[in-house]
């Protein structure tokens, strides 16, 4: 058949394309057959590329690395000196795999993990294995990972595994092989999905028709599978986070709000008579699945390791007593154990009476006496390494044996063997395919290419991720396939001949509409908030001030009129030395701000993160660009449009659930106190000249007094406006009804009740304010009030942060 | 040899602790063949909201309990009658140092007692050349390993000075061997990395002494505290033998055991969280007392 002149075109478009496509011989390649011909899966995909300009593409993945940043995807970097964010390293080209082939991994790995649920309920039973000398005893006595509190104890409801993760790689001769188990905390399903997300990003017309499995039904049915393993209707699901510190916390924290799950800390939570409660602003509230992204030994300092900060004492008493499911269970982690893989082959055949349908790759634990004589005698093609640690082999810190024509090495390597041989595991050191990817010039290249998978455990089962992520190697070379060595992810797509069911997380439309549940607020996400509102406040404050005082400098003509002096003065004992470009207390308060936020980054639309994230740059541009004078009231301009920024999408976007109630007292007790304290140094009875006018400008109030007073400013008209006008958003008592109203709304302020101490304080004060008349409000009365401001803040402490 | 056993501990916090949770193995232990707890309880002040007693991995005797409320201190108290048997000297048929591996390696269990538990580094026992090279140096001349055991024991002894106050029980136990003086719990741990360094399966004892020696014969150091002594895994036909390096003797019937387990981290006395700011402060008491015909309770059927 002949081809017409279009199809010629795109042909010599895909060899365009494809022309420094180099692959090795030596292993297979995703996209090409060994001949040279492009795989089936791949042809749509490739195609659609080919037809696009070199500058589209760009653009294209341009448009999903805008979409990563957008939604403030990172992971922690570890090891470098601020242990920083860095942006996702996406690989813009996905690993594509056919259908029938990857139904076949997960009939595979469905077959592992049901070995591996056999193996650790045997380990933390009856301990037949050991016994039957199928498993040696060393392994696991020795093992960190083997945690004898939780021998005996069998989960309630009786699975120890319900999410799993397997890294799986393709070897020379084109058959998967299982590298490591992940069955402690898996991380990467979240980022399997931000990594779909914004790859469709850059080929979307091509993915809505090019039969690509979707993953949502996935997280679905895991979620619902989550919810049934609840107690009662009345407790709740909750992921447990290691806290913002950790590299992988912004996939806790999007997963929590994919799934609509509390994100919780080991602080948030307590044991009470056997039951694990979380800390909320409403009391003590049950929970009854805790979805763990912490590692087992940190849960318990009571039971496990005695130095954790960041567990909950006596969860193990509640996991004892059945009061909790732990997804996966505490100790799971053993079976990550790389020496394990060492007998993976014989427990299968025990336990389940077939062989693995996917092998793992060949290990040799160095205890036995036949295996470590094999491994002394192979060493140089094989990597040997700590056999307890859970890390994939090649990982980093393992020995690559040397060449075996130095027999003095040789020798030394042979005795270090003999004396760690337990401590000890080799493997085989694997090659893996190649996939292709983009290197610097935008050219497609072969890289070598891991994939992790994800199996979840639901009513009907184990169902396996219709997709994952892909671990792409920075060069040829199979040994540094991780993300914190520089490597890239990329999205997966299985594809499917015929047309593939749309799905999303979404509800169906029929059925009953149910607005759900308000959602339970734990007492350190208050606590977070209400400071955020404070500190995003009190920078708005002293950046108003250092601008007022900068407007006054560039107008001057004397440099130290008594006022310049007063301001500089107030700001310096305020931390804001005007001296400085953006002074340290402005740059605190706003990092501090940052900081409280990420301890709650579940709670927050994406739009309320770039406004942050804008904000930390725009202060760190101005602060690298010193100016003086009028240009620094410029500059500081900037700052305030970008704090009003933040605070608009707050205040005109954000639900008004209880989190944000605490924000806006917060802001509102912030503001109060900010203003008395204006008051007190720029309308006191001796204030110098032009203090007046000042206060009115840095309280934004200069249209409303002009207005309401139709006179200049005296201390009077000034008092009346900031502290005592209930119109005015910028006064004292503005802000307390604002206090007292929300204060009507949190648990244990409903009307018609006793008021509590807090009410009855914040009533008080409200009152004080309002009988007050600007004759009497004086520099003592001031000073009274923000003892009584401050007194408010530490009792709503006491009521809701702990 | 029957005792009176009374252990009290107390602590005493500068701020009240808001609420807190703690591990209490303070109880004698029930061991067949060597010690029978005859009866004992445990009070604790003030009463905790939550209280249960369980037997942990390695077969303590351990109890939690929960206090939700603010307090300023907490007192357990143990009071029990303890009848602690007599071994005596045994035959030695423990085997060689170098072959006591095959004998570990043929043990196929994991019960508490199985030595694969009590070989490589633990919470507070590190693995050491240094510790393993001291082993060597002082078993060089042992047939056995209960010969082994008892020559590295009587060389800590002799090397390290027993000075109360020396150490904490935070104090690593790296420092007290550069030190080379600590308290009871140093010596344990270093005694176990020797043994440990050297292939001997060997685990922490936690108990008590009796406070006034036997007429003629004298006191034992650490008897007026909590005790630690050293026990050491010695073939299958021996099994596990107790001896105390800072008395330098095996231990006897003076010795009543509370816990065993791999370190002081597994027997702590208390073991807790507390959810308070500032210092605390702790206070231990132990009265072993022998139970003779004038200190016994008249039978009321003589």
């Amino acid at each position: 058949m002949a081809l017409t002149g279009s199809d010629e075109d795109a042909e010599d478009a895909v060899a365009r394309l494809l022309s420094s496509y180099e692959t090795s011989t030596a292993v297979p390649d995703e996209l090409l057959e060994a001949d040279g011909s492009i795989r089936p899966a791949w042809r749509g995909f490739i195609e659609a590329v080919a037809g696009m300009s070199e500058d589209e593409f760009r653009a294209r993945q341009m448009r999903g690395d805008q979409y990563l940043r957008d939604a403030g995807v990172y992971y922690r970097q570890y090891g470098t000196p601020d242990t920083s964010e860095r942006d996702w390293p996406l690989s813009h080209v996905p690993v594509i795999i056919d259908e029938d082939e990857w139904n076949a991994i997960g009939e595979g790995l469905i077959q592992r993990a049901e070995l591996l649920e056999k193996i650790i309920a045997d380990i933390y039973g009856p301990n037949r294995l050991v016994e039957r000398g199928h498993l040696p005893p060393a392994m696991l006595a020795q093992n960190p990972e083997w945690l004898r509190p939780l021998s005996g104890v069998v989960p309630r409801g009786g699975h120890y595994l319900h999410f799993v993760a397997f890294d799986i790689g393709r070897g020379p001769q084109g058959q998967w092989w299982v590298l490591g188990d992940r069955t402690q905390a898996p991380s990467g399903a979240g980022f399997a999905l931000e990594n779909r997300i914004a790859t469709t990003r850059v080929y979307k017309d091509h993915f809505a028709r090019a039969n690509v499995h979707r993953l949502a039904g996935f997280f679905r049915g895991f979620r619902d599978a989550l919810i049934n393993l609840r107690d009662s209707e009345l407790s709740r699901v909750g992921i447990l986070t290691p806290g913002p510190l950790n590299d992988t916390y912004f996939e806790h924290a999007y997963i929590a709000r994919y799934l609509g799950f509390m994100l919780l800390e080991g602080d948030d939570l307590t044991v009470v008579d056997g039951r694990l409660m979380v800390r909320t602003v409403a009391g003590l509230q049950p929970v009854s699945v805790l979805w763990r992204r912490l590692d087992s030994i940190w849960a318990d300092p009571l039971e496990l390791e005695e130095t954790s900060a960041i567990g909950t004492p006596g969860m193990l008493g509640a996991v004892r007593s059945g009061g909790v499911t732990l997804v996966n269970a505490l100790g799971s982690g053993v079976l990550e154990t790389r020496a394990l893989l060492a007998f993976m082959p014989r427990l299968a055949e025990e336990l389940l009476g077939e062989p693995l349908s996917i092998p793992n790759i060949a290990t040799w634990w160095c205890g036995q006496a036949e295996e470590r004589d094999y491994v002394k005698a192979n060493a140089h093609r094989m990597t040997i390494g700590n056999a307890y640690a859970t890390r994939l082999l090649f990982d980093f810190d393992d020995v690559s044996a040397p060449p075996a024509t130095d027999p003095a090495a040789r020798l030394a390597l042979s005795k270090w063997i003999d004396r760690n041989a337990e401590q000890l595991v080799a493997q085989e050191t694997v090659t893996l395919s190649t996939t292709p990817a983009l290197d610097a010039d935008g050219k497609l290249v072969p890289r070598p290419m891991s994939l992790r998978v994800f199996l979840a455990r639901t009513r009907e089962g184990w169902t396996i991720m219709p997709g994952g992520f892909a671990r792409i190697g920075p060069a040829g070379d199979a040994v540094t396939l991780t993300m914190q060595n520089g490597g890239s992810a990329a999205d997966v797509w299985v594809v499917s001949k015929s047309e593939v069911p749309a799905e999303s997380m979404l509800f169906p439309a029929s059925g009953p509409y149910l607005r759900q549940q308000q959602s339970m607020l734990p007492s350190r996400a208050a606590d977070s908030l209400y400071w955020l509102g404070r500190y995003v406040e009190r920078a708005e404050y002293r950046v108003r001030l250092l601008r007022a005082h900068h407007v006054r400098v560039a107008e001057s003509i004397a440099e130290d009129t008594p006022l310049l002096r007063r301001s500089a003065e107030y700001l310096t004992w305020l931390g804001s030395d005007p001296h400085q470009p953006i002074p340290a207390g402005v740059r605190e308060t706003l990092e501090s701000a940052a900081r409280a936020a990420s301890n709650v980054r579940d709670r927050f639309s994406v739009d309320g993160w770039a406004a942050l994230d804008e904000l930390a740059k725009t202060v760190h541009r101005l602060n690298a660009r010193p100016s003086f004078g009028d240009d620094t009231a410029r500059a500081l301009s900037l700052i305030l449009r970008s704090l009003s920024g933040f605070t608009g999408l707050v205040h005109d976007n954000m639900y008004r659930f209880i989190g944000w109630r605490f924000m806006s007292i917060g802001r509102s007790l912030e503001r109060a106190m900010s203003l008395t304290g204006l008051l007190a140094q720029f309308a006191d009875e001796d204030a110098p000249d032009g203090a007046l006018d000042l206060a009115v400008e840095v309280a934004d109030s200069e249209m409303s007094h002009r207005r309401r007073y139709a006179v200049a400013t005296n201390r009077a008209t000034v008092v009346d406006l900031l502290a005592l006008d209930p119109l005015n958003p910028r006064s004292v008592i503005y802000q307390l009804n604002e206090i007292w109203s929300h204060l009507g709304t949190l648990p244990g302020g409903e009307t018609h009740r006793q008021l509590s101490p807090l009410q009855r304080a914040a009533l008080q004060t409200r009152t004080d304010v309002a009988v007050q008349t600007p004759e009497r409000f004086d520099s003592s009365a001031l000073v009274r009030l923000e003892g009584d401001l401050s007194a408010i803040s530490d009792l709503l402490a006491d009521a809701y942060f702990r | 040899m029957q005792y009176d056993v009374s252990l009290t501990v107390t602590y005493r916090f500068d701020n009240a602790a808001s609420a807190s949770r703690n591990i209490v193995r303070l109880m004698p232990a029930d061991l067949i063949g060597e010690q029978r707890l005859v009866a004992g309880s445990l009070a604790v002040t003030p009463t905790p909201n939550e209280r249960t007693t369980r037997s942990d991995f390695f077969r303590n005797n351990a109890v939690e309990v929960a206090f939700h409320e603010a307090h300023r201190d907490i007192t357990f108290t143990v009071t029990s009658r303890v009848h602690r048997y007599e071994r005596g000297r045994r035959l030695d048929m423990s085997p060689s140092v170098a072959r006591l591996a095959e004998d570990i390696a043929a043990y196929r269990r994991l019960d508490p007692g199985s030595p694969h538990h009590f070989v490589g580094a633990s919470r507070r026992v590190p693995i050491v050349g240094e510790m393993s090279e001291y082993g060597r140096t002082h078993t060089k001349d042992a047939r056995s390993v209960l010969e082994a055991v008892e020559a590295i024991g009587k060389a800590i002894n002799r090397d390290w000075t027993y000075q109360p106050g020396a150490t904490t029980v935070e104090t690593p136990m790296m420092e007290a061997f550069k030190a080379r003086r600590g308290v009871c719990q140093d010596f344990s741990h270093i005694m176990i990395a020797a043994l440990r360094g050297i292939g001997i399966p060997a685990g922490y004892v936690s108990g008590c002494l009796r406070t006034d020696p036997p007429p003629g014969q004298p006191r034992l150091a650490g008897a007026d505290a909590m005790h630690a002594w050293v026990c050491a895994w010695c073939g299958p036909d021996v099994g596990w033998v107790d001896y105390d390096p800072t008395n330098a003797v095996l231990a006897g019937a003076d010795h009543i055991v509370i816990g065993r387990g791999r370190d002081y981290s597994d027997v702590a006395p208390v073991r807790g969280v507390m959810r308070t700011s500032g210092n605390h402060w702790s206070h231990h008491a132990v009265d072993v007392v022998p139970v003779t015909s004038e200190t016994a309770r008249p039978d009321p059927a003589a």
